[in-house]
């Protein structure tokens, strides 16, 4: 048992007598990120090609980045929760005011990342699909998204560790988030500088582990993958090339495995 | 000239091209008649609208005004006054292959998959199919055993080479090449001439805009010379030799 400068006793057991409560609040938050996450990337990516589009769609597009940019989460879900129960006649349950106003904001930030990421891949991309006969929609698809989403992944991972944060606000609506589960136990235990440390850390480690998952995503789109765990996720797909190239004429394996870089002689064989 | 412009049937037609960007015109109405098995070389000092003509062949660059034929069908927007109907865009493009100065592959697929993507999306091969014939299209640029590899991993005259196997695996009737060694480092040029030199033995009609006019004197049948949006002179294989126009004489004279 700690004593601070004031004399009071800091009851760190608490946190792991509470582990369960805490627990569960962690759940709720990550559950409500993720579900925003998914729907933010979708309606994100549609903004995005609205954005990158003609009028008046691109018009449209920005000033609903501009305007859903600029609320707080906190607001957000007040409003929501009871602003459109009034609007529609229908009472969201929280969890669901939280993954909508969650939704409202992130999709434009996604938006916004996904429109650069897609202006970033140079113009002979494309243009060599168009020379080979693509259609604009299969350019988009196969080559122009996947190299788009690798450049926008970091980002995506720093969004999803700001929506778990901003659920902390969500208390006010009643979802027992970290937040919420933190404020119960203070007011029983008159505890609150071990308790919100114990909220900080669950914060900090979360934003750790989503770190680690993004980048271990990241080594598996890297070309070639990076890594020894993005290397396993990715062994089945190299090996059934190599296995496919040595069916095609075995010998060629053997003669690349031997030359270096430089020395293998062009030829065009009818 | 060489008995090859008599003889053939012709590929490509472009008659008065005209394109401006913006303000200025890039093109002042050319004309340029490609035939079977014919190898078309375009050089001249950069600016000259070589590489936008050669685009205009594939519609990369669409022409403000003139006609583009391929086999007799018209795909640009015509001459003024006439109204042709117009093929589609898409057919054309799948008729022609083309070949870009800093090669174009996509990067987030290995050489293999570089092929086997268009195969499959235009001339909607299954996989295993698709992968057969790009395997076999690496083979014939000396890369089959480089397939499972990332343009990343290539050297620059590799990645041009598989962006040839890769424009030559849509069945191509004609090839367009947009300065193909100019983003290559020395050493590496001869490689990819040594595949285009292959490939023009096969009979290929080729389009060439290149600045390599020691290669354009070997295997160049029909040689272009451009100039501020226009065909200076053109001649055969003794162009380089004969020249008549003293701009032909003195940008010749610079480079070789």
């Amino acid at each position: 048992m700690n004593k601070g400068i004031s004399g009071v006793n800091f009851h760190w057991a608490l946190i792991w007598e509470n582990r369960d409560l805490f627990w569960h609040g962690l759940l709720v938050a990550i559950s409500v990120s993720f579900f925003a996450l998914v729907l933010s990337v979708l309606i994100g990516m549609v903004l995005a090609l609205a954005r990158l589009s003609r009028q008046p769609f691109s018009f449209m597009a920005a000033a609903y980045i501009n305007v859903f940019r600029g609320i707080p989460a906190l607001v957000s879900v007040i409003w929501v929760y009871f602003g459109w129960s009034l609007l529609l006649g229908h009472n969201f349950t929280v969890f669901q005011a939280g993954v909508i106003a969650l939704t409202l904001l992130y999709s434009a930030f996604l938006s916004e990342i996904f429109r650069a990421a897609i202006v970033a891949i140079p113009k002979g991309q494309r243009e060599s699909g168009l020379a080979l006969g693509m259609t604009n929609f299969r350019i988009f698809r196969s080559i122009i998204l996947p190299q788009a989403l690798k450049i926008a992944l970091p980002n995506v991972g720093s969004m999803f560790i700001g929506m778990v944060k901003d659920t902390s606000t969500f208390t006010v609506i009643g979802l027992t988030e970290v937040v919420r589960v933190t404020q119960n136990v203070n007011s029983v235990t008159f505890q609150p500088f071990v308790l919100y440390t114990a909220a900080a850390m669950i914060y900090v480690v979360v934003a750790f582990v989503l770190d680690f998952i993004f980048r271990t995503f990241e080594r598996v789109l890297a070309t070639p993958s990076t890594g020894k765990m993005a290397r396993a996720i990715t062994h089945n797909r190299q090996q059934r090339l190599t296995t496919l190239i040595s069916q095609y004429k075995p010998s060629i394996v053997a003669q690349v495995a031997s030359a270096g870089d430089s020395q293998d002689k062009p030829t065009l064989r009818g | 000239m060489s008995s090859v412009r008599a003889t053939q049937s012709v590929v490509a037609e472009l008659v008065g091209i005209r394109k401006s960007f913006g303000d200025v015109e890039v093109l002042h109405g050319v004309d340029l008649t490609v035939r079977q098995g014919e190898h078309v070389v375009i050089f001249g000092p950069s600016g000259s609208g070589k590489s936008t003509l050669l685009r205009s062949m594939n519609l990369l660059e669409e022409p403000d005004e003139g006609s583009v034929k391929i086999h007799g069908v018209e795909y640009g927007p015509g001459l003024p006054g006439t109204k042709a109907p117009r093929g589609k865009t898409l057919e054309l493009r799948r008729s022609v292959g083309m070949v870009f100065q800093q090669f174009n592959l996509f990067p987030h697929l290995t050489a293999l998959h570089n092929i086997s993507l268009p195969l499959r999306a235009v001339r909607k091969m299954s996989r295993a199919d698709a992968e057969g014939r790009a395997i076999a299209a690496l083979d014939a640029v000396g890369l089959a055993g480089w397939a499972a590899h990332f343009p990343s991993q290539l050297s620059g005259g590799q990645q041009q080479r598989v962006a040839i196997a890769r424009a030559l695996s849509i069945d191509p009737q004609v090839m367009l090449f947009d300065e193909p060694t100019s983003a290559l480092d020395p050493e590496l040029v001869g490689e990819v001439l040594a595949v285009m030199r292959k490939l023009a033995e096969t009979g290929m009609t080729m389009v060439i805009v290149t600045h390599e006019l020691n290669f354009a004197r070997e295997i160049g049948d029909l040689n272009v010379f451009m100039e501020e949006g226009a065909i200076v002179e053109r001649g055969g294989r003794d162009l380089f030799e004969n020249c008549a126009h003293p701009r032909t004489r003195s940008f010749i004279g610079s480079v070789l």
